[in-house]
């Protein structure tokens, strides 16, 4: 089939191929496809060379082939024929019908020209007619449309002679609007004419408006006056060309000076504050200066929405002064409570505050006032919460310092003891106070407060724990123990450091025992008990006990050293002044004894003051304070037999008897733990000092003399000693073992005879009776 | 604590004070320790830790005609050493050279080599230069500052200059800065006085009473530790002398001596009258001063103590690093005993 059809398809396209080209007069032009297979074999090209193809033809088939050949060509040409005969039939049809149709409209348009003729001369005689009219028409209508124009004229120039009258009488009738509304309908007329012609009435509609400008311009001013009508007189003078934005800096300006009246000032804040709190009891009491100011600062919010409604370009400029009066408060309250303030004191401002920012936010909501105040307000909580606590601890040092002034009586007198209850109390009275305040600021629900509560929590438990840790360092700068890191307050620290008064030590110490045994889990307790819920845990009492009780400990630990120091000097003087080899027979106990004794009495007597009683003591050796002249004289005889004995026995074999002592006899516990007793400092001090006794004696070497009157200095204290002290064994080795030293160190021991050390020894006693006596005596006469 | 029970002990036949480690021998870690006795022969013990560390051997034992106060033992002749003694009335100082053939433990007598005989009053101490093979000595009584120059060989010591510190500062002790052979620290009543060796002047102070001990930091220059009777040892950074780098508690009763290790800059070891020998940590310097303040929390949690040794019958009054190994320290407490032990235990990790 397919092979069927494309022969048919190439037949009728190669006849529309001959037939187009025959129409067409180039060949050149004729159509791609056929110019494309133009080839000399091609029989439809153009190129055709018959000769040629036969040739071909002749040279490539066959006798069969190209007898079919000739029979197909045959039949094409006949085809051809026939179709050309097709062709020029048709053609000739057409020709035909087409010189029909011209021969017809030849006489169609034979009979029109003269009607055309006809139709022009009309028209022509039309136009003629009508230019007549119009001419005749032409100087009524100039006429008319002249007068026209002077009737308008007219009717303006009237109005504008109107026009100052008519103003006046918008005056008279407040009708600013229409006033405006002519005014500057006039405007132009009097602006080109004014100078001339109108010149009595522009000046008069001209004073007229300065009039209105100026009736508009106190309207603007008044207060009194309804917002929209403000809004409208504003709206007004920026229509009569008046500089409105002077006028709305002016207003501005009147407003921020005004905000200087509505400062809380600092100094007047506590009485501001009062009044606030004495208002809430008596209601009817309404004139204080609390009231006063929150008038004043709704009415700086009222004038703010006017203005903000007359100059809605102004806002910006208003919340900055919003702003800054915000801000200012909460400066001028910092300023406030730089001096120490009570937190209801505290409160009352803080309400004032908080109203205040309420007022504005409702006019301004956009300025974010409460924000603003917020953050404030946090910041300015925070700080009153640490001012409280340094004010608190403030309070602590100045209790503990009060009285070191006059030093001298300290010793004396129950001052250590007073000032150690009046501290106690101070650290105790001032925590619970301080958390009483704070309660007061948690049971706050202005709006704000209730926000930041969470916040305070974490605040005063972080403050509480602060304020304990900068207590106890405040207490060992107190001290003078810390070696502070800061150099230049170690300077003045360290000149202070000889002034501070060992008792102040001592109360110290005892403080931080308070501090750590009561005020903390007092705190603690509080705390839990009244943050249950808050659940960040920045105090911590644990920690803080383990301070407090370091401290203490530190703090013990350097009165002690304290007061060793200065009986260490005393020795140090005694040991270093006279030459020991070359000493004297022993006359009397030395001198330095009785100082010795002398601090130890002033440690004894801080010591009452301050620290509790131990829980056992051996002996109450006080109660026979009568007969104790002789017992104790009995005892040093006894013991001074002994050691005659037991010297005499060392000058043979002294270093082998102290090793063997030392081996038998149990090892005695020279450096014990202090306690918060009165015995165990008191002991730990005579200890101290008979070792740093015995240290001294062993730097020196003795003649027969110097041992002896170190002998009889020994056998002195040792009855005043054993009487303050707990631990008689411990001082008994002690003793000895200066006199061990001092043997060691001797170039010929021999001790002195018991009844020679009895009788200077009660020669002593004897003197410092009467001297005592005597002392009572002046005092009494005196 | 462990005690003493790691350390290893040797007995003095008399009361001792003084011990000196002998720099000069590097073969082996020996000390010198003399003894104090009034009225017996006082000797003088040359000990040698054996080579495994684990015997404190007597090397030679020699008699010394006084009690012996100070002894130091030359840093660049290990048979070279000074003491300063008494008689019980008067004192003296004098450089001793240990004779030849020490081999025999038998008692032999020492050879002296110069006597540093220009003071009149107590003598507190002889120090050698520290700067290896200088021949320069200083000795000091209550009042004056000698330097001496040694000729060992000829046996002659010479003055070279002398300094009166003046009646009121009455002198105690000193130690010569290993790090400028031209100055050294003097601790007086009143101050610590550093000495400049050329001019023989005091060129600078700090007024800090009663310091009993005072010792340069061989690693750290500027660096001074001190040791008062009360109030601890205290570490001083020389260019900022007002106020302490840091304090350490030191003893329960005096601090007597403090020594500074010679290759562990942080250790410091300090012998007190309450018969113990602590070990310290301290970090702290002037570099990291600034961070001292938020290091002040810390500070109570780190304990600057890392091992207190109590096992001392008596006062300790002797101590010595070895030099040649720094982890090894000697102390002698008033009873004769001397006691070595090593601190490897504590040593800082680097």
């Amino acid at each position: 089939m397919a092979t069927e059809a494309a022969p048919m398809d190439e037949k009728a396209k190669r006849m529309r191929d001959l037939l187009s080209s025959f129409y067409t007069p180039d060949p050149s032009i004729s159509t791609p496809t056929s110019s494309i297979s133009t080839s000399f074999d091609n029989i439809n090209g153009p190129s055709f060379d018959a000769d040629q193809y036969m040739d071909l033809m002749i040279k490539k088939s066959n006798l069969d082939v190209l007898l079919q050949r000739h029979v197909q060509m045959a039949a094409e040409i006949k085809n051809l024929d026939t179709d050309l005969q097709m062709l020029v039939y048709e053609n000739y049809n057409k020709f035909i019908s087409a010189t029909d149709t011209i021969k017809r409209m030849k006489s169609n348009i034979f009979g029109m020209e003269g009607n055309m003729d006809q139709l022009l001369h009309k028209i022509m005689s039309v136009q003629s007619r009508s230019d007549g009219v119009n001419t005749s028409l032409f100087e009524k209508r100039e006429h008319i449309e002249k007068l026209h124009r002077t009737r308008n004229l007219l009717r303006k120039v009237q109005f504008i002679y109107d026009l100052p009258a008519r103003l006046q009488k918008c005056i008279k009738s407040e009708a600013y609007g229409d006033a405006v509304r002519f005014y500057t309908g006039a405007m132009p007329i009097l602006k080109v004419y004014g100078d001339t012609s109108f010149k009595d009435c522009r000046r008069a509609s001209e004073e007229a408006i300065e009039t209105i400008i100026k009736n508009l311009q106190t309207k603007l001013f008044s207060d009194s006056e309804s917002i929209q009508a403000r809004a409208e007189a504003a709206v007004l003078l920026k229509q009569l060309d008046v500089p409105v934005d002077s006028l709305k800096d002016k207003l501005l300006e009147k407003l921020e000076q005004s905000l200087d009246g509505l400062q809380i000032n600092p100094d007047e804040a506590s009485k501001l504050a009062e009044h606030n709190v004495s208002s809430k009891d008596e209601e009817s009491n309404n004139q204080g200066p609390a009231k006063i100011h929150e008038d004043a600062v709704r009415g700086f919010s009222e004038a703010m929405r006017a203005y903000r409604e007359i100059f809605p370009d102004s806002e910006e400029r208003l919340f900055k002064l919003a702003r800054a009066l915000t801000t200012t408060h909460f400066e001028n309250m910092e300023l406030y409570i730089r001096k120490r303030v009570s937190a209801a004191d505290f409160l009352g401002i803080f309400r004032i505050i908080w109203e205040d920012v309420v007022l504005m936010d409702e006019v301004l909501p956009e300025a974010a006032l409460s924000d603003l105040s917020a953050e404030a307000a946090q910041v300015t909580l925070k700080q009153f919460v640490a001012r409280t606590f340094s004010h608190l601890q403030q309070d602590i040092s100045d209790t503990l310092l009060k009285f070191d002034i006059n030093q001298k009586e300290v010793v004396d007198g129950e001052v250590l003891k007073v000032v150690l209850e009046a501290s106690g109390k101070a650290v105790l009275q001032g925590t619970t106070d301080i958390f009483q305040e704070f309660r007061q600021l948690l049971d706050e629900n202005t709006g704000i407060f209730v926000k930041m509560n969470d916040l305070l929590i974490g605040w005063i438990q972080k403050g509480f724990q602060d304020f304990f840790r900068s207590l106890e360092s405040h207490f060992l700068v107190l001290s003078g123990k810390t070696s502070s890191s800061n150099e230049t307050e170690g300077l003045v620290e360290g000149k202070s450091s000889e002034k501070i008064h060992a008792g102040l030590i001592l109360v110290l110490a005892q403080l931080s025992v308070v501090i750590e045994q009561k005020v903390i889990p007092r705190i603690a307790e509080e705390i839990t008990a009244s943050f249950s819920g808050g659940n960040s845990q920045a105090f911590i009492p644990g920690e803080l006990c383990r301070v407090f009780h370091a401290a203490s400990e530190k703090l013990l630990q350097h009165y002690i050293d304290t007061r060793t120091q200065k009986i260490s000097n005393v020795l140090r003087k005694r040991f270093k002044t006279p030459n020991w080899v070359k000493h004297k027979e022993p006359r009397e106990v030395h001198m330095y004894v009785d100082m010795l004794l002398q601090q130890l009495e002033e440690v004894g007597k801080e010591v009452k003051q301050i620290l509790p009683q131990g829980t056992f003591r051996k002996h109450k050796r006080s109660d026979s304070n009568g007969s104790n002249t002789t017992t104790s004289s009995r005892s040093t005889t006894l013991h001074s037999d002994k050691m005659a004995r037991s010297n005499s026995q060392r000058a043979r074999s002294q270093l082998f008897e102290t090793h063997l002592a030392k081996l038998f006899k149990q090892k005695v516990e020279i450096f014990t733990k202090v306690e918060f007793t009165q015995e165990s400092v008191v002991t730990t001090t005579v200890k101290l000092c008979l070792k740093s006794l015995q240290e001294y004696v062993r730097l020196q070497t003795f003649n027969r003399s110097g041992f002896q009157q170190i002998q009889l200095d020994i056998q002195f204290l040792k009855a005043p000693l054993k009487e303050t002290v707990e631990d008689e064994a411990a001082i008994d080795f002690l003793l000895d073992e200066v006199i061990v030293a001092a043997s060691e160190r001797c170039l010929d021991v021999t001790p002195l005879e018991p009844p020679i050390l009895d009788k200077l020894i009660q020669a002593k006693l004897a003197k410092s009776k009467e001297h005592n006596n005597n002392n009572n005596k002046t005092t009494v006469s005196s | 604590m462990q005690g003493g029970s790691s350390g290893i002990g040797y007995g003095l036949k008399y009361q001792a004070r003084c011990i000196s480690d002998v720099k000069a021998d590097t073969d082996h870690t020996s000390f010198l320790t003399g003894t104090l006795s009034l009225k017996e022969e006082n000797e003088v013990h040359l000990l040698r830790l054996s080579s495994g560390g684990s015997e404190l051997v007597c090397e030679g034992l020699f008699s010394h005609p006084n009690e012996i106060w100070d002894l130091a033992s030359c840093p660049f002749d290990q048979r070279i050493f000074s003491t300063v003694f008494s008689s019980g009335e008067s004192f003296g100082a004098a450089i001793w050279q240990i004779p030849e053939p020490y081999g025999q433990s038998n008692s032999s007598t020492l050879d002296c080599v110069a006597s540093l005989d220009a003071h009149v009053g107590k003598i507190n101490c002889v120090l050698w230069c520290p700067s290896g093979k200088s021949d320069k000595l200083i000795s000091m009584d209550e009042q004056n500052l000698v330097l001496w120059s040694l000729d060992s060989s000829k046996k002659i010591a010479e003055v070279v200059s002398k300094e009166t510190a003046g009646m009121r500062h009455s002198l105690s002790g000193g130690a010569w800065n290993p790090h400028d052979v031209n100055s050294m620290a003097a601790t007086s009543e009143s101050s610590i006085q550093f000495w400049d060796l050329r001019t023989m002047k005091n060129v600078n102070s700090i007024e800090r009473a009663h310091v009993r001990n005072v010792d340069y930091n061989t690693k750290r220059e500027h660096i001074l530790v001190t040791a008062d009777d009360e109030s601890g040892i205290h570490i001083w950074d020389l260019r900022k002398a007002k106020v302490p780098v840091q304090e350490l508690p030191g003893h329960t009763h005096w601090t007597w001596a403090v020594r500074c290790n010679p290759e562990y800059e942080e250790l410091i070891l300090s012998v007190g009258t309450d018969s113990a020998v602590n070990l310290w940590f301290a970090s702290a310097s002037s570099e990291n001063q600034a961070s001292e303040r938020s290091a002040e929390a810390s500070r109570q949690r780190v304990n600057p103590l890392l091992n207190s040794y109590t096992d001392y019958e008596d006062s300790v009054y002797g101590l010595a690093w070895s030099s040649r190994e720094p982890w090894i320290f000697a102390s002698l407490s008033y009873d004769g005993r001397v006691v070595i032990e090593s601190v490897k235990p504590f040593l800082p990790r680097r």
